[in-house]
């Protein structure tokens, strides 16, 4: 499920970065809409429709809006297959038309480095919910509207060392969106589409030691000064589902939680690797069932040691990526999706585990791409320690794999992407299509339709026959 | 002053002294070879690019003709850029830099870190920061391998293989003709790939139009396999930057998509010193150090 949340995120942020978003207008330029053009024809030509470059005041004083970065996006999107998934003996679950996001974001970017070797950045949103969204029925927000703060970090870089802290992320490993050792930032699991990849990926107080090699090898060291974890999807967001019973966030009562860990990294021709290793908590509260007569399920943490491996390996126009994470006492019966398998039976044992996730990239030519991958993860000696007649829920290789195609056409003004997904044992099936389209210097769309095929024993199964469509109107500046 | 900052001046007085020589230059050029002349193009681009603080913006459009005229035909698309490069190897015909976004605004940060190898056998090398993800990831493209293709620059009509330089020995160099172009007297000059540089190019060949003064390339035609020419690059503003005569405005049509862009580069420093740490990858991660760096090399321009 994380991965899927990770996909729509994934989605939104290479658009971002591939597509040729806005720029300031060039008044002067000439628009001639109905020109066209014989190529066999000599015809002059001059770069006066550019000369107005040249003409500006390179020295122009700079502004304090200079380092704001705004977008203002309206979205709508919606469960639009009305069906009912069947559960036989438990049940039935209806899935009528319904408008899920319906809402106007405003996320604020602030990056100022505001004396030699200094930055403070920081990353926001706020909300408004019109009355077709989800949370605008929701009792914990008032007036239809929401705010959080993302990214808020102090930095300071002086030779070859560099200090970050407060809120920030820290991503590792090479695939992007589902990699084995992208597990240190929290999830939050609430919508199918995201504006902003820090709309899922969660931010946490963290102090940041940067220390750069002169042989192109850098050391990353953390600690987490306040770690957090999963938040439980919001009631009546489209990742909600309800068992009838609660599930609270933890109570530290006092309690002082830290996580570090540090990875080496250093690049050769043609090649990436790194080394890490950390101490954390899994971000997915495990839930053990409520204590009697009360709907509240018991969240529990685990601690747990991770090592890690990435590489990369670039030939021509393949670059194959490599990630490898062992993960020593972790628990064997928690699962990344809050609401259903998390009430797991408390077998309560912890385990090792070992996983990979690899795949490539191929770049077909200078507009398309293609990307494959495979998650895989295995519990070590599964059966070790059970009870006579138990199994662990995954004593086998669990996992998902992916394929995404990017075509981008007009100097990457219009994009299209296709995301197919799934799980290793073929329970789950996820196809997503992309088109974003930048309309003028300010303004993009893009619009998704999203479609889950899923059968017991996969969680999405809740979603089985789903078919979203959405679309978000962007103004940047 | 620092000692390359002189070294530069120097040089550009040198050059300025020479100018009454042009005549005489000109002579020396009449009995030079298509590839010699190549080589002398290829020096000075190089030369632009050698310890190089730029500020450029790139412009791209959909074209069209009015009035005889070549215009866009819809409002240009606007990226400005800050670039920093330094030449590498024996004969400095390796080349790292790094591009920063800084306009628009949503792109803001963007950066890119390129390391070309003029040795046919070695891989070019590209890192991307992306900043929505936080991180640094490699590229897949770019590369100057067999089975590689070119790559846009920064989503534009210019791709790696029209801003590269080097490999001119894989080449069959001849000049077709003495024409002018836009009142200067030029070369006509075609080059054709050899068998390995054919299966790396997107053109079949290249006919190129250099000004016999200046050794600055005017206009450029590339041609496909059924010979048929698929791009045009112009060349404005020719002007002597730093003792170096180069082109500030360059634009590339795209004849199939009838899309054009151009490369306008605003301000162009040559000599300043530039730290071998500036061109790694932390530079697109650790903004601070990019930005302190950056304003080091600023000073040396005041």
């Amino acid at each position: 499920m994380r991965l899927l949340l990770l996909l729509s995120c994934l989605d939104l942020v290479l658009v971002c970065n591939a597509r040729a978003v806005e720029a300031q207008q060039d008044q002067s330029s000439q628009t001639e809409t109905d020109a066209s053009y014989d190529p066999d024809a000599e015809f002059s030509f001059d770069d006066d429709i550019f000369a107005v470059a040249f003409d500006e005041e390179s020295t122009a004083e700079k502004s304090w809006f200079d380092d704001f970065t705004i977008r203002i996006s309206q979205q709508i999107s919606g469960q639009v297959n009305s069906h009912r998934i069947d559960f036989g003996a438990l049940g039935s679950l209806s899935k009528p038309t319904t408008v899920e996001n319906n809402r106007v974001q405003i996320n604020i970017r602030y990056q100022n480095a505001f004396a030699p070797g200094w930055l403070l950045q920081g990353t926001g949103w706020y909300r408004l919910y019109w009355d077709q969204d989800y949370m605008a029925g929701n009792t914990e927000i008032d007036s239809h509207t929401e705010s959080q703060i993302n990214d808020l970090f102090l930095q300071y870089s002086s030779g070859a060392h560099s200090f970050r802290f407060g809120n920030q992320t820290v991503v590792w490993g090479e695939m992007i969106g589902n990699s084995v050792l992208d597990v240190i930032n929290h999830i939050e699991f609430r919508d199918f589409t995201i504006i902003d990849i820090e709309d899922a990926r969660l931010n946490q107080p963290m102090l940041i030691w940067d220390y750069y090699g002169s042989d192109n090898s850098s050391f990353s060291s953390f600690i987490n000064l306040y770690p957090e974890f999963n938040p439980a999807p919001v009631r009546g967001s489209p990742l909600f589902f309800d068992t009838g019973i609660n599930l609270p966030d933890y109570n530290r009562s006092g309690k002082v939680l830290l996580e570090a860990g540090t990875q080496w990294k250093k690049s050769f021709a043609g090649s990436d690797i790194g080394l890490m290793v950390a101490y954390l908590y899994e971000n997915q509260l495990r839930y053990d069932p409520p204590d009697s007569g009360s709907v509240d399920a018991r969240p529990a943490i685990n601690d747990f040691l991770l090592l890690g491996f990435s590489a990369n390996r670039a030939i021509g126009r393949l670059l194959l990526n490599f990630d490898l994470a062992f993960s020593h006492n972790i628990l064997a019966n928690s699962f990344a999706f809050p609401g259903t398998s998390t009430l797991a039976a408390p077998v309560n044992l912890r385990k090792d585990q070992i996983g990979t996730s690899f795949g490539l990239e191929y770049s077909i030519d200078n507009e398309q791409d293609l990307s494959v991958g495979i998650q895989a993860q295995k519990i070590l000696d599964p059966d070790a320690g059970l009870p006579t007649g138990q199994t662990l829920v995954s004593d086998e290789i669990f996992g998902n794999w992916l394929i995404r195609y990017s075509n981008n056409l007009r100097n990457g003004d219009l994009l299209f992407s296709t995301t197919l997904q799934g799980d290793l044992e073929g329970d789950s099936f996820f196809a997503a299509l992309g088109l974003d389209y930048t309309l003028n210097d300010n303004w993009s769309l893009s619009s998704q339709i999203i479609s889950i095929t899923a059968s017991a024993p996969s969680p999405l199964v809740i979603f089985d026959q789903d078919l979203r469509i959405g679309a978000t109107l962007t103004f940047s500046f | 002053m620092s000692t390359s900052r002189i070294l530069w001046l120097t040089s550009g007085i040198l050059l300025a002294w020479l100018e009454p020589w042009a005549g005489w230059n000109q002579a020396l050029a009449e009995s030079l070879s298509g590839l010699e002349i190549m080589e002398r193009v290829e020096a000075n681009d190089r030369a632009a690019s050698d310890s190089a603080f730029n500020r450029m913006q790139l412009s791209s459009c959909r074209y069209g003709v009015k009035d005889n005229r070549i215009t866009c035909a819809e409002r240009p698309r606007i990226k400005s850029l800050e670039s920093v490069g330094k030449n590498y190897g024996p004969e400095g015909k390796d080349t790292r830099s790094v591009t920063i976004v800084l306009e628009p605004a949503i792109e803001r940060g963007v950066g890119m870190l390129t390391y070309a190898y003029d040795d046919s056998e070695k891989d070019n090398e590209t890192w991307l920061y992306l900043s929505a993800l936080g991180r640094v990831k490699r590229i897949a493209s770019s590369n100057s391998d067999d089975d590689s293709e070119p790559a846009s620059v920064f989503g534009s009509e210019f791709t790696t293989e029209d801003t590269d330089t080097g490999k001119l020995d894989e080449y069959s160099i001849r000049i077709l003709e003495e024409t002018t172009i836009s009142g200067r007297d030029v070369w006509k000059i075609e080059m054709i790939p050899g068998e390995e540089q054919a299966r790396k190019s997107r053109y079949s060949k290249v006919n190129y139009y250099v000004d016999k003064e200046r050794f600055v390339t005017l206009r450029a035609e590339m041609f496909d396999q059924y010979d048929t020419e698929i791009k045009r690059l112009l060349a404005e503003r020719v002007e002597q930057v730093n003792g170096v005569w180069l082109a500030r405005s360059l634009t590339m049509m795209n004849l199939v998509s009838n899309r054009l862009s151009n490369m306008a580069f605003l301000e162009m420093y040559t000599g300043v010193e530039v730290e071998d740490d500036f061109l790694t990858t932390r530079t697109l991660t650790d903004v601070p150090f990019r930005e302190t760096e950056l304003e080091n090399l600023r000073l040396q321009l005041d």
